[in-house]
């Protein structure tokens, strides 16, 4: 059955460990077949399970605490200023 | 320098300006962002951002119009940090990259570094230590997080952006992500979390 294989299998048919699932998925790179195969792998993997939780958090605290706000308006103006100088 | 080997476009100055306003500067608090957590300085982030945008719209001819600024405005950054900044600053120590990789080729790599970090007591991080844990990592190892976590870069992104093989884009976020970890444990285990 599809749902039976591993999508995270390569090429070279080398098995993937938990940890390099879990990677791809928190990296961005895993493909929505992937990502299906890891929640399910998640009901019966605890320690998946666990780890996925915390590094997704920590990933979803990242963004909401370090994106640092705006830019100053001055720089914006400042740039704006020496590129219209400088193409003059 | 890269920028000038690139094969060269030709636009009019109104197509240059276009380009500039509706492609680059969009891109602008990202790029604020960036600089900051490099530089870890507001005034030589505000610098380090008006030094790659002058230098984006001078070599502007080696952008291909409607390809991926971000990336473009990203790698510019990150290299006029390496040349001008980091220089200035204390040379960090230099990550030991073939430790790295072995580490990650090791049969360790399933292991937890951290089993007693948990989500509730993240939940309770007001934010500074989120930021100051991300701060006091080695700056290859900052610059990964945020390419990944807070700009969503791809692997094959931000191999282009470091001039560095994917392999090692990879292996260098599962250390950084553990590093992370580990500081946030040790800031849980301040506020009196997971004393088991």
């Amino acid at each position: 059955m599809a749902t039976s294989s591993n999508p995270f299998i390569q090429a070279d048919g080398k098995k993937p460990t938990c940890m390099e699932m879990l990677q791809s998925i928190l990296d961005g790179e895993a493909t929505p077949e992937q990502k299906i195969y890891f929640k399910q792998h998640m009901d019966h993997c605890m320690p998946c399970y666990k780890e996925y939780n915390v590094d997704m958090t920590i990933k979803e605290l990242l963004k909401a605490k370090c994106c640092g706000g705006n830019c100053p308006e001055d720089l914006v103006a400042q740039i704006k200023a020496q590129i219209k100088s400088s193409a003059a | 320098m890269e920028l000038e080997d690139a094969p060269r476009q030709h636009y009019s100055e109104k197509e240059k300006q276009d380009i500039f306003d509706h492609e680059f500067m969009p891109h602008i608090h990202s790029m604020y962002n960036f600089g900051y957590r490099l530089t870890l300085d507001r005034d030589d982030a505000k610098d380090l951002v008006q030094d790659t945008y002058l230098k984006a719209f001078r070599f502007i001819e080696s952008f291909q119009k409607g390809t991926n600024a971000k990336a473009w405005l990203f790698r510019i950054l990150k290299n006029s940090f390496i040349n001008d900044y980091r220089k200035k600053s204390k040379e960090p120590s230099k990550v030991d990259y073939q430790e790295v990789e072995t580490y990650y080729n090791s049969d360790e790599v399933d292991r937890q570094i951290t089993p007693d970090l948990r989500v509730e007591s993240l939940k309770d991080m007001i934010g500074d230590e989120i930021s100051n844990a991300l701060n006091s990592l080695d700056v290859d190892f900052r610059t990964v997080i945020i390419l990944c976590d807070l700009e969503g870069f791809k692997y094959e992104e931000m191999a282009k952006i470091l001039d560095i093989p994917i392999g090692t884009v990879r292996s260098r976020l599962h250390r950084a992500r553990n590093l992370l970890k580990e500081k946030l444990k040790s800031y849980a285990q301040s506020m009196g979390y997971n004393k088991a």
